[in-house]
């Protein structure tokens, strides 16, 4: 590859201040020095070295850092104007491991959420912030509506099974759910921040560390990808929460959803720019025919072509998004269910983007996209990983009910 | 639909072995496969789970003696008018269970089948090999050593290139075969094949067929080495890895058929390669059919079974849809193979034939690639959980689309025949 991907795939640099720069290029060192440049040890050693890669990131070079308040040591980048510099920054993580990325994306979606409805929840803030600010890599687990049972009604978030719910008592609330499969990192969360339904159904968020009394945890799910981040099925079984834990405002859910959309475009968009890297490498290098270099066969050209078109597509449309969480005056504004909507709906084609990207890609790799050497299998697997969980359930048939309620005031879907 | 068997088929076309077998071979798939095979990616280096599993149904149960002649031990299917639909079924079968399983078991037959489909049948080198397969009770492999270092799929395009990038040699030196160069990525390759059929070339770089050879090669002959198996996104049950032939000499005899005819022999291969494929991926798709008919009728939207939501079961019912037509679409490929000794049949060595069968084979594939994907959307958080087999499938028939030339190779011969192309 002669040329830089910033190049290839223009980037909106111009909107991006000098700390915002100086992150992402660090994030990429850190990506080509400590992953890329060492794939296969990587590889082989992967639950080890994730472990000691992803906390140079977070502690030694400080991205954990990265969303939480300023005033209290962190950088600050929790606030909407940041989500542009937060996605690009998620971007180079994924182009390095996705499951970084999203560790990354939960633990800037906890703060972001939490420093927005911040009022009457100072202390906590604060004491959240102490954690994290730590020297231990901090691990948030989310907990999405989703399936439910057959038989078994629930709560629903646009149609989606609220899994958990909440009962309050003199001193707080308590959370319960049984068998509930968090988005990822289950097993080993230090918190979880979990979509739940208040007693008259309404959806909101508790934050719950992961080490209070009343949480069941169960075996480690083997999973398609982001295998550093071990799951298990959750049960909360009476679990306390304290009042200002639960964060009850209507904008808190689709926040969450519109937050972890552009985040996670991020992380999958990353992922395909290094897949796209790895097959530009190999188109450049492997001959058909005996002789002819495949990039230069035209059949395999237009292959070629529409990866790098589902990859530019993807990133101009993550940029868009960006544009829409971010206030400015000069943009378009979008109520909490516009952007909500605008951002599943993105989020979606982001993921489907890259998916089939990487799955065309794979084509002309043959044997070696499949083989674990080469490292395309891996984006491959987390890539997808991340779309089947962002659908939720149901493929992507919710998100289509979601548009369609917002575009044509649906009120049955 | 009461069972994932009444998916369509053309029940004209099925073999006389098909009920008795796919009642026997599914008993054994179901006890002896199904219980470990979410255990089966950890088991990729050492097959201690997988060792067992094929030792039931190759060995004790003999399916790798199918092809040989009765007279040799064997079920004398290669000289059946019905071995395309056999292997069919049993690709099928063994597909629904785990696809790796049934690409070692297919491949088995593949080398195998260079001497023993008519016109092409070899007495002596199947006298020769027979005892191999048919008188233990424990699997014994073979291995077609195709693919080379710089030629990703160029050996399989044998319609255009007749051999001309192939760059193992083999030298005749008095009655014996010595054979040099490097191969990687044959399935039951990294230790399990106890025999190898390996085209090369004794010609390097000419484009006469006549320089083809296929040569058998058995594992532990001197010069050969093996390296171990690669890691890989899926198919744990069958072993890839790089061979090198260092000065390996085989007995003369040991070539398939000869100038000219090696070719032939060797091009019939890629039909049964893709029929078989093609029988993998539906396989595949049957079982994804059922965990998926059992999340969709158990797991809710709006608090009603997924299956009950109309746009769920927009997308649910195109995937069955599409599992309906690709299994009509395989068996007809399977018969298209063989009517190849009928007066309206067409021979293996066909452009025609050659070019359809892929064309089937491309287009199931890009099916199930895009099935399985979305079945794991509609699992949705369950979606890359194992325990829902789906994910499985996905990772394991990815390179079923990827391997015998990939989708550009298969695109290729359809437009050759197609387009009547002259360069392509």
């Amino acid at each position: 590859m002669n040329r830089s991907l910033d190049y290839l795939f223009g980037t909106a640099v111009g909107d991006r201040g000098e700390d915002a720069q100086g992150v992402i290029s660090l994030v990429r060192q850190w990506a080509e020095k400590e992953v890329i440049g060492n794939r296969l040890d990587y590889q082989r050693n992967y639950a080890v070295l994730f472990e000691e890669k992803a906390r140079v990131l977070a502690l030694s070079m400080g991205l954990q850092r990265l969303a939480l308040p300023e005033d209290q040591g962190g950088f600050g980048w929790h606030d909407p104007g940041h989500v542009a510099d937060v996605a690009a920054v998620l971007s180079e993580v994924g182009r390095a491991d996705s499951s970084t990325g999203v560790l990354l994306t939960m633990n800037y979606a906890l703060f972001s959420i939490l420093t927005r409805f911040s009022e009457g929840r100072e202390g906590l803030v604060e004491a959240m912030t102490a954690s994290y600010l730590d020297d231990g890599l901090k691990i948030t687990s989310c907990v999405l509506p989703g399936p439910g049972s057959a038989g078994r009604e629930t709560p629903l978030y646009k149609g989606r099974s609220i899994p958990a719910l909440v009962e309050s008592r003199d001193s707080g609330s308590t959370l319960s759910g049984a068998n509930i499969r968090p988005f990822a990192a289950g097993l080993r969360a230090d918190l979880f921040l979990a979509v739940c339904a208040d007693e008259k159904g309404r959806p909101c968020i508790a934050l719950v560390p992961g080490d209070k009394p009343g949480i069941e945890r169960g075996r480690e799910v083997l999973t398609t990808g982001l295998n550093a981040l071990a799951n298990a099925d959750i049960s909360f079984v009476e679990t306390e929460i304290t009042r200002e834990s639960l964060i009850q405002e209507p904008e808190a859910v689709p926040m969450l959803f519109t937050l972890l959309n552009l985040f996670l475009g991020g992380v999958s968009l990353g992922a395909g720019m290094n897949f796209f890297e790895i097959l530009g490498d190999w188109s450049d290098s492997r001959v058909i025919r005996g002789s002819t270099p495949l990039k230069e066969n035209p059949l395999c050209a237009s292959v070629l072509a529409g990866v790098a078109e589902d990859i530019a597509c993807s990133r101009l449309l993550l940029e868009d998004l960006a544009r829409l969480v971010s206030p400015s005056p000069r943009a378009w504004s979008l109520d909490t269910e516009g952007l909500y909507t605008y951002a599943v709906m993105i989020g979606a084609r982001i993921q489907k983007g890259i998916m089939r990207a990487i799955n065309r890609g794979m084509e002309l790799m043959g044997s070696a996209g499949y083989a674990k050497e080469w490292h395309a299998e891996k984006h491959w697997r987390d890539v997808k990983t991340i779309q089947s969980l962002l659908c939720g359930v149901g493929a992507a048939a919710p998100v289509k009910m979601d548009t369609a309620r917002f575009f044509y005031d649906c009120k049955e879907i | 639909m009461d069972h994932f068997d009444e998916f369509s088929r053309p029940l004209e076309y099925l073999s006389p072995l098909d009920k008795h077998l796919r009642t026997v071979l599914r008993t054994y798939i179901e006890q002896e496969i199904m219980p470990l095979r979410r255990r089966y990616d950890e088991d990729w280096k050492e097959h201690t789970l997988i060792e067992p599993a094929f030792d039931k149904i190759m060995g004790e149960l003999g399916l790798q003696k199918a092809l040989f002649p009765q007279e040799y031990g064997g079920w004398g299917l290669a000289g059946s008018d019905y071995i395309f639909r056999f292997a069919y079924q049993l690709c099928e079968e063994l597909g629904r269970a785990d696809t790796g399983m049934a690409v070692a078991l297919a491949v088995t037959f593949w080398p195998l089948l260079v001497i023993h489909l008519e016109p092409y049948v070899n007495e002596r080198l199947i006298a020769e090999f027979a005892p191999m397969f048919c008188s233990t009770n424990k699997a014994v492999f073979a291995a077609n050593a195709m693919t080379e270092p710089q030629g990703g799929s160029d050996i399989e395009n044998m319609g255009l290139l007749k051999g001309r990038t192939i760059r193992t040699t083999a030298r005749q030196e008095g009655d014996q075969w010595v054979i040099n160069g490097h191969k990687l990525w044959p399935t039951n390759s990294g230790g399990t094949a106890r025999l190898f059929g390996v085209p090369c070339t004794t010609r390097p770089g000419s484009a006469d067929i006549d320089d083809f050879a296929f040569i058998y090669v058995p594992a532990d002959a001197k010069g050969v080495t093996q390296g171990g198996p690669y890691e890989k996104a899926g198919m744990a049950a069958d072993k890839n890895g790089d061979i090198w032939f260092d000065d390996v000499r085989v007995p003369a005899w040991y070539r398939a058929h000869g100038p000219g005819r090696d070719a032939g022999a060797f091009y019939q291969l890629i039909s049964f390669g893709q029929v078989a494929s093609t029988a993998f991926l539906t396989g595949a798709m049957m079982n994804m059919y059922e965990r998926l008919y059992e999340f969709v009728s158990t797991r809710t939207y709006r608090n009603r079974p997924l299956k009950e939501n109309e746009a769920v079961a927009g997308v649910i019912g195109r995937i069955a849809g599409d599992i309906d037509i690709c299994r009509i679409l395989g068996h007809e490929a399977a018969m298209m193979g063989d009517r190849r000794n009928k007066p309206y049949g067409l021979p293996l060595v066909s452009e025609e034939l050659v070019g359809k069968i892929r064309n089937i084979k491309d287009f199931v594939s890009d099916r199930a690639v895009e099935n399985l994907g979305k079945a794991m959307d509609v699992l949705g958080c369950y979606g890359p959980d194992r325990d829902w087999d789906i994910e499985k499938h996905w990772r394991d028939i990815k390179i079923i689309q990827l391997w015998m030339g990939g989708k550009q190779l298969c695109q290729m011969e359809s437009a050759r025949y197609f387009f009547n192309c002259e360069t392509l």
